[in-house]
């Protein structure tokens, strides 16, 4: 097992890498999926339909594929130099966003028809009560969704092997291909992963629990 | 300057009900040319058959339902004219709901602060000091830091009094506050609507407290199939309503009552 001690600064690059776009993914996905929610609710045809077209695009095509259109399209059009990397952390938030949209609209339809009457009635403008009221219940039904989503996304990033990028699974690879022992690599890598998911949905599953309103149950389908 | 608190001219309101099946729509005239003009220091008490429209006209009182036709108006203001800021309005109108409609998150301090923090823009010391007075004033002091689905549902419902009283509307709206309470709880509710009927505060109410109604109520208001049928005062009601279907009406619920 000598290979781990020796690839240490590796598989922790790796790691490293793994968790900060993951986490970026997750935390943009959430914000542009709340607003892809509110306007599949709130808005007119147009808006819906183009809503529709974005989500079924990141949730129905390949992750890879969309990455290569991301490195290959996005700087052509815009005319700008952007870094692979960073388009790399984009496109993690966009894809993320097309399912997350879908959970927080799921949990705010839970609370939307009583909930918002209530908060028109006592003066507050629609914008004010779904910051204030809609999306705090929400953001905790959405809890367990989002952990689901972030367990997934955390293995989808050995994509970045594509465009040049070692995550905790690149770094198994490499390790791989200078020692050629295949099996206790990826027992190793597999079991980072396995910690590194199971801590963190441990930690959501706290959060969950303690900011969750007392004496409600949210049924989520 | 008129001086009715809040006046409805000729306000229609209709609605969709989709049937099981899709095709079949229910159209439901909810709301049909109904007038009403609410003095300052008036109670007034609509009552009348399930599903006659009696809660649609009164969210269309406070603008949570947009009316199809006629016009609201808060004091000189006119609100069914397009570009009048609603939230400022609804700020002025209090509200209470049937079925409560707490907000679920927020304890009871929390449920009455949230308006005065937000739309009246109170510091918080402020907030939390009339919040609390208000808490106090429907004898819910025991449950401030308590959430919703702590309380019982007569406490939640005077913790919705409060929430509605503590801007100091110019009006507030009551849609059956009782009517999803447990029998036992009713008499706590009512008690609360009695205090402030003493201290003459404008109301509407929806209920079929009779009781209640016959010692507050100003005016009553006989409504059926989205219409006002018969006005007048409690006796007209309890003595000899003029029209067939107050009468009918009438005796079914003292029967329903005294029973």
């Amino acid at each position: 097992m000598s290979f781990i001690i020796e690839n240490a600064p590796l598989i922790f690059q790796g790691l490293s890498l793994t968790i900060e776009i993951t986490l970026f993914g997750v935390f943009l996905g959430l914000v542009l999926g709340t607003i892809l929610a509110i306007g599949d609710i709130y808005g007119g045809k147009v808006v819906k339909g183009a809503i529709a077209v974005y989500v079924e695009f990141f949730r129905g095509s390949p992750l890879f594929v969309q990455l290569f259109i991301a490195v290959y399209t996005i700087p052509a059009i815009l005319h700008v130099q952007i870094d692979h990397l960073s388009l790399a952390f984009l496109l993690f938030g966009l894809n993320s966003a097309g399912y997350q949209k879908g959970y927080v609209k799921g949990a705010m339809q839970t609370v939307l028809d009583d909930q918002m009457a209530a908060g028109l009635s006592v003066g507050m403008s629609k914008v004010q009560t779904l910051r204030h009221v809609i999306l705090p219940q929400a953001y905790r039904i959405v809890i367990p969704s989002w952990t689901n989503e972030f367990c997934s996304l955390t293995k989808s990033t050995s994509i970045l092997a594509y465009i040049g990028f070692i995550d905790l699974t690149g770094a198994g690879n490499s390790i791989i291909r200078e020692t050629y022992n295949v099996l206790p690599v990826w027992v190793v890598i597999g079991a980072i992963y396995l910690i590194w998911i199971t801590a963190f949905a441990k930690l959501a599953d706290i959060i969950y629990e303690k900011k969750k309103i007392p004496g409600v149950e949210f049924m989520m389908q | 300057m008129t001086n009715y608190v809040m006046e409805a001219k000729n306000v229609y309101k209709t609605y969709c009900v989709k049937g099981e099946e899709k095709q079949d729509i229910k159209i439901v005239e909810a709301v049909k040319d109904v007038s009403l003009q609410i003095r300052k220091g008036d109670i007034k008490l609509i009552f009348g058959p399930s599903g006659s429209g009696k809660s649609t006209f009164l969210r269309c009182m406070a603008m949570l339902d947009i009316p199809d036709k006629g016009e609201i108006y808060l004091g000189d203001q006119c609100l069914t004219k397009p570009g009048v800021d609603l939230n400022k309005a609804r700020a002025r109108i209090g509200f209470v709901f049937q079925h409560i409609y707490l907000f679920r998150h927020l304890t009871a301090l929390g449920n009455v602060e949230l308006a005065l923090r937000q739309v009246l823009r109170l510091p918080k010391e402020e907030a939390r000091r009339r919040a609390l007075d208000a808490l106090a004033e429907v004898k819910v002091t025991e449950c401030v830091s308590k959430y919703p689905s702590q309380m019982s549902g007569g406490q939640a419902q005077r913790v919705g009094i409060a929430r509605a009283l503590a801007r100091n509307p110019d009006i507030i709206l009551l849609d059956e506050p009782t009517s999803a309470l447990d029998p036992e709880l009713t008499g706590e509710v009512i008690d609360t609507l009695r205090d402030l009927a003493k201290e003459g505060t404008t109301m509407l109410i929806v209920s079929h407290e009779m009781p209640f109604a016959k010692e507050v109520a100003e005016e009553m208001i006989f409504y059926d199939e989205g219409r006002i049928i018969e006005i007048g005062p409690p006796s007209l009601f309890f003595n000899a309503p003029n029209t067939d279907r107050a009468k009918q009406f009438m005796t079914r619920i003292i029967n329903k009552t005294t029973r």
